[in-house]
């Protein structure tokens, strides 16, 4: 499958075994502009696959609305670009919901799925990933797949997780990623990240499209430097997995961090900074993070703004050679 | 047919981070049919902005545009209670949602850090206070038509003043909670999920 055939498995799988599931958002009815619903609607019914108007911090609150009364909500933002309308609904009601209320009342059945990251030609506003946005929220999940098999097993978790989770899909990997994906259900847990490749002098880390690139990095490095990396994919932005990371750091002693969102205020400064606190006397360079430049997504520039693997090369033997 | 009634209230001092959100709902509801009644309770000032001030219409059972709206004395028991009523009976019969403005009035300030005086005169508080409260006005009616007597209601006063006191009490004596109880329910999480608190060295467990 590729990864919208594995999103939509894994929302079939979802309104199968839970008569409380929907799923709506815009355009959703026909299949949605991804593919990624095709089929729903008449296997489980239009009250169950539905289209919303176009407003974003509607559908989200509605979404909560839904929640709340304790069915799954399964909203869809048609672009990450998009979800800021929303940002107050999800930062100050369904974050919140949980705690304000002292555990009385909350909104955990919901989760919002939403096309993300660089496409080769969406410019500003097609091509956002707005991760380090929520990263700043506590109480809501954040959840970035980079593979078909990745994507159904971590939104299937982020379905049946009892807090509000936000599932970011790469856009740019809907039809380019695909393998083997299981039709029926399984999870991969949430707020662990995976060490796809063992390695001794460097850590790599990214999640989404960007694990791509650092694999290809590592190898690189590998056959260019003789230098071994070891990547891991972080896939749960927040809470993300401080210790595998930490551990991975300690054993390399250098870590680079990469993603398609701006430098200032990413979520590599949060990597960065916890790293160093808990890791300072283990790293043998400066941390390193290779990101997207600090403009708005750029149109005809994005193959100069995008961190691509020779920008990473380059940061990784700077690093090698501190 | 379910006899699901959802409402959806927005209290108009403050809540006016939402008013985009609000107009949304109403297409939404109004799209789909909801049985829905949208309650908005005007006391006629958001913290210190009178609703003259802030609003191009005050008209705000009107602000549903195509959902039908009601003004309601909100001073008035007897007239809230009949409204509702008529609302709910409304939505229940599958005619979609309904919107319903409460007009009322906030005789204290927003908070406490706000005297409630400088926006306004104490005389329009007064004013309201003295002719418009609304349990005033019921036992006024209440004893005017024999339904009870003042000493009934006095001693109603007297129980309530008791009730009050006993909870002003119980919260000026309870303990705080222990400051662990901080990080509990951020998220729902078994086990406990550990919380950075603002140094390093300080974790709290949300326990949920």
């Amino acid at each position: 499958m590729n990864l919208f055939q594995s999103v939509t498995s894994a929302l079939d799988n979802s309104l199968a075994k839970d008569p409380t599931a929907v799923i709506f958002g815009e355009d959703v009815a026909f299949g949605g502009v991804f593919r990624c619903t095709v089929g729903l609607r008449d296997k489980y019914g239009k009250d169950r696959v539905f289209n919303t108007p176009l407003c974003e911090q509607g559908i989200v609150g509605f979404g909560i609305g839904i929640a709340v009364t304790g069915a799954t909500a399964i909203a869809e933002i048609q672009f990450a670009d998009y979800i800021f309308p929303a940002f107050d609904q999800i930062v100050n009601e369904a974050a919140k919901y949980r705690y304000r209320s002292g555990d009385l009342f909350n909104c955990g059945s919901l989760t919002i799925r939403s096309p993300w990251g660089c496409v080769g030609h969406g410019a500003l506003y097609h091509s956002q990933s707005p991760e380090a946005f929520f990263a700043h929220c506590p109480g809501i999940k954040v959840v970035i797949p980079r593979s078909p098999f990745q994507a159904k097993g971590l939104l299937l978790s982020c379905i049946e997780d009892k807090n509000p989770c936000i599932f970011f899909e790469p856009k740019i990997l809907y039809r380019a990623a695909a393998e083997e994906v299981p039709i029926e259900p399984y999870n991969i847990p949430l707020s662990q990240a995976e060490v796809i490749q063992e390695g001794s002098d460097v850590t790599l880390v990214a999640w989404g499209t960007q694990v791509h690139v650092i694999r290809e990095v590592a190898s690189m490095a590998k056959e260019k430097l003789g230098v071994s990396c070891e990547v891991i994919d972080l896939r749960t932005i927040i809470p993300w997995d401080v210790d595998t990371i930490c551990k991975s750091v300690i054993k390399t002693g250098r870590l680079l961090i990469s993603h398609e969102a701006p430098l200032t205020g990413g979520f590599a400064s949060e990597i960065s900074s916890t790293v160093q606190e808990e890791c300072f006397l283990n790293l043998e360079a400066p941390i390193s993070r290779v990101c997207g430049y600090d403009t708005p997504f750029p149109h005809i520039f994005e193959p100069f703004y995008i961190p691509d693997k020779w920008k990473c090369y380059d940061a990784l033997r700077k690093m090698i050679n501190y | 047919m379910r006899k699901m009634l959802a409402a959806v209230s927005r209290v108009l001092s403050g809540a006016s981070q939402k008013p985009g959100q609000i107009f949304e709902a109403y297409n939404m509801a109004a799209l789909w049919k909801l049985p829905c009644i949208f309650i908005c309770e005007n006391n006629r000032y958001g913290m210190g902005t009178s609703v003259e001030r802030a609003a191009a219409s005050t008209d705000y059972y009107k602000r549903g545009d195509f959902i039908p709206g009601l003004r309601v004395d909100g001073m008035d028991i007897l007239c809230v209670r009949e409204a509702t009523r008529f609302a709910a009976a409304y939505c229940r019969s599958g005619k979609g949602p309904i919107l319903m403005e409460l007009q009322t009035y906030r005789y204290h300030g927003h908070s406490m850090s706000d005297p409630g005086v400088s926006y306004r005169t104490r005389e329009e508080i007064q004013e309201v206070r003295s002719k418009s409260d609304p349990i005033m006005l019921l036992k006024d009616r209440m004893v005017n038509s024999n339904l009870a007597s003042v000493e009934e209601l006095k001693e109603i006063d007297v129980e309530v003043r008791k009730e009050i006191e006993d909870a002003a009490q119980f919260a000026t004596a309870d303990p705080e909670p222990p400051l662990e109880e901080l990080g509990y329910h951020i998220y729902s999480s078994d086990p406990p999920f550990e919380v950075r608190g603002a140094n390093q060295w300080i974790k709290f467990k949300s326990v949920s």
